[in-house]
């Protein structure tokens, strides 16, 4: 069994779980040079173009909405729990709202407000049996990405940027199968943040990495739709500091989202 | 341009890097299954138990102990064990006192842990729930001297179906039972039934080759019926005679089973299905991951009982586990009353396969198996430190959410257990309690 908790992936009891922990590191490396590429591409741009701050067709200032889907990694070391899988996909939704600020054409200032889910499937097949406890947690959170965003191009544009953001649990529904005394039960339970267990346990506040890129086109002079790629990095533990051998659990958010901004 | 690629490189691998490093570490990778653990060591055994411990006792929602300060007080203990010179050995008293220190004060009173060492020279034995009461637990003589006199009350209970004592069968799990009519002024009867364990499925279907299992079965005939199995109405049973007026459970000293019993048991007594409350698992290595909380309901069988007869359920200190259970569901029930002492506090209930419980759900009892099975004889010739944690599997609450694990189900009318009372004067104020109760119901009714 290979299990590096520094670079996230929980155990991997399997080839597949061994190749998602690569595909993570090579996302992870993609997306960084996918980050980095624009930005030198930009400074570059500007020096040897010499492209006015603001042009004429410059807007200063921009509001939108986005809208997209996401895939949620819930990073988890299980130890010897190999029958705990948190691989499966659950997919979650992400609506928001941004306003950007253009003091250069090549920069971009930009401040989102995203309703959130980071859901995350988890199945448990029994050990020694076929029985198998499917477990889908659906998870609720507003973050707010503060974004430095790189530009390229004038009518079509391509977008690089990262940041950092500030982010709230909002709510948790767990749905699945557990072994109860009448055997298998199905549940249904929304948490409860006010009860003292959650209260000791649960760490709602989440902050993080977030980058990523995308690409834009600009109709009607003013209006200006695209789609661009984005990764939440959560560096908080949603467990509070509780118990000595903590077992840190994190989120790691990939959203595809398009957008439509209006250009003041 | 060769020069600004590597430049890019490098400052794509110094964010990577910074962002892995940002996010803790887990300090479980190491930790291995407490379910297959061999210790060689004091310490190791220690590690093992404490893990095991803090990632399935299922009880860390609601227990008082603070199990990192045990770790802190309890590893240079153990430590210092294995430092010590073979001049100076562990003694058992100290290695006893660890363990005892170790699990003092823990909620579950169904734990139970056993500890040994190389060769098994001495072990440690822990039961941290049985000190917790306001009279000592009396499961042993006095209560079978009890039972006897209670089979001998011939003027309260003049049909006297008494049958064995558990014991009779050495480490079969029959229980004894005891069924009677007992008479009241007004011409009526109250059934009276009494049972020591809830194995009533074990004598009906597994330990029919025993010799007197007619015997054994009688007073589960008397009460439920030829049918019993079913349900109790079958025509004749005492709890459906005309004549009856109410019945008595009485669940003293009932050590608890098999909750397999309730659905027959209880279920036959009530007019429908009964919620009896929610349980949980642990859910993984934090203490206070759970899973969701699952309803345990018992259902009614075809053949209930027809009329809602006043029932009165007798229990104290020694009335356990699934008993405590039973003694709870009558009390719910609209027609029952519960009569006599608190209940023990073990409500807990145990996945039935002790060995690989732990392996199915990472939660409840853990360790070697074998040597809780067949005892510290199987290590006299071996190097290890084996170990075995017998803990609840479900964290059980009633129907309102309440715990009572280490609370017992309280009484509606308290009667302590009189022991004077009783073996001086052959009377059980209980049992007079609850016959007095239905006669006043009888003729409130009536």
């Amino acid at each position: 069994m290979l299990n590096n908790p520094i670079h996230g992936v929980q155990c991997f009891s399997s080839a597949p779980h061994f190749f998602l922990f690569l595909m993570n590191k090579q996302t992870l490396l993609l997306l960084t040079l996918l980050f980095v590429a624009p930005i030198l591409c930009a400074q570059q741009t500007d020096t040897l173009i010499s492209l006015p701050p603001a042009s004429s067709h410059h807007s200063l200032w921009s509001v939108g909405l986005t809208a997209g889907l996401g895939r949620n990694y819930h990073v988890v070391d299980m130890s010897y729990m190999t029958d705990y899988r948190y691989s499966k996909y659950a997919p979650g939704s992400s609506f928001g709202l941004q306003l950007g600020f253009s003091p250069l054409r090549w920069l971009t200032l930009r401040v989102d407000g995203v309703m959130l889910q980071k859901n995350y499937q988890r199945s448990h097949v029994i050990g020694g049996t076929t029985i198998s406890l499917p477990d889908t947690t659906r998870n609720t959170y507003i973050n707010l990405p503060v974004l430095l965003m790189f530009n390229v191009g004038k009518v079509v544009r391509l977008h690089a940027y990262g940041g950092g953001y500030w982010g709230r649990w909002l709510a948790s529904r767990r749905t699945g199968t557990t072994y109860g005394m009448n055997g298998l039960v199905s549940y249904d339970e929304q948490l409860d943040f006010d009860s003292p267990e959650s209260q000791l346990r649960d760490n709602r506040s989440d902050v993080g990495f977030v980058w990523g890129g995308g690409i834009s086109g600009i109709i009607k002079q003013k209006i200006e739709v695209g789609v661009e790629a984005r990764w939440y990095y959560g560096l908080y533990d949603i467990q509070k500091d509780y118990m000595s051998h903590p077992n840190p659990r994190y989120n790691t958010t990939f959203v595809l989202q398009g957008g439509i901004s209006y250009l003041l | 341009m060769k020069y600004r690629i590597h430049k890019s490189a490098v400052i794509i691998l110094a964010l990577t890097i910074t962002l892995a490093a940002c996010r803790k570490e887990s300090e479980v990778s190491d930790i291995i299954n407490p379910n297959s653990r061999t210790c060689k060591t004091f310490t190791q055994q220690f590690e093992a138990v404490w893990n095991g411990m803090s990632q399935g006792y299922v009880f860390w929602g609601r227990d008082t102990v603070d199990w990192d300060a045990r770790y802190e007080q309890y590893k240079p203990v153990f430590e210092e064990f294995d430092a010590r010179p073979a001049s100076r050995p562990v003694s058992a008293e100290e290695y006893n006192a660890a363990y005892q220190g170790l699990f003092q004060g823990l909620l579950d009173h169904h734990l139970y842990g056993m500890f040994t060492v190389p060769r098994a020279k001495y072990e440690a034995i822990v039961r941290p729930g049985v000190n917790s009461y306001y009279h000592d637990m009396d499961p042993g003589s006095e209560r079978r001297e009890q039972l006897r006199v209670l089979k001998d009350r011939t003027d309260l209970v003049p049909n006297s179906y008494y049958a064995y004592d558990p014991e009779d069968y050495g480490s079969f799990s029959i229980p004894g039972m005891y069924c009677a009519l007992i008479k009241l002024k007004t011409g009526k009867n109250v059934a009276y039934f009494r049972f020591t364990n809830f194995y009533l499925s074990v004598v009906h279907e597994v330990y029919s080759f025993i010799d007197h299992v007619e015997t054994v079965q009688e007073p589960l005939r008397k009460f439920f019926g030829p049918r019993y199995w079913e349900g109790i109405t079958s025509e004749g049973s005492y709890a459906n005679d005309e004549s009856v007026v109410g019945i008595i459970i009485d669940l003293r000293g009932n050590g608890g089973g098999s909750t397999a019993d309730l659905v027959p048991f209880i279920g036959s007594l009530s007019q429908s299905s009964t919620l009896v409350g929610y349980t949980r698992v642990k859910d993984g290595f934090g203490r206070l991951d759970y899973s969701p909380w699952s309803k345990y309901v018992i259902g009614c069988p075809r053949l209930h009982l027809q009329e809602q007869k006043p029932i009165v359920v007798l229990a104290d200190i020694n009335s356990v586990s699934c008993a405590e259970l039973a003694t709870m569901l009558i009390k719910n029930l609209p027609n029952g009353t519960f009569i006599g002492e608190r209940t023990y506090g073990a409500v807990g209930a145990l996945w039935p396969d002790s060995e690989h419980q732990h392996d199915y759900l990472y939660s409840g009892c853990f360790g070697d198996y074998n040597y809780y099975q067949y005892g510290m004889d199987l290590y006299r010739y071996k190097e290890t430190y084996p170990y075995y944690v017998y803990t609840s599997t479900y964290h059980m609450v009633d129907c309102n959410y309440d715990d009572i694990e280490g609370v017992g189900v309280k009484p509606d009318i308290e009667v302590k257990f009189d022991r004077h009372s009783l073996m001086n004067n052959h009377k059980d104020l209980q049992l007079n309690r609850a016959v007095d109760y239905l006669r006043e119901v009888c003729i409130w009714n009536h």
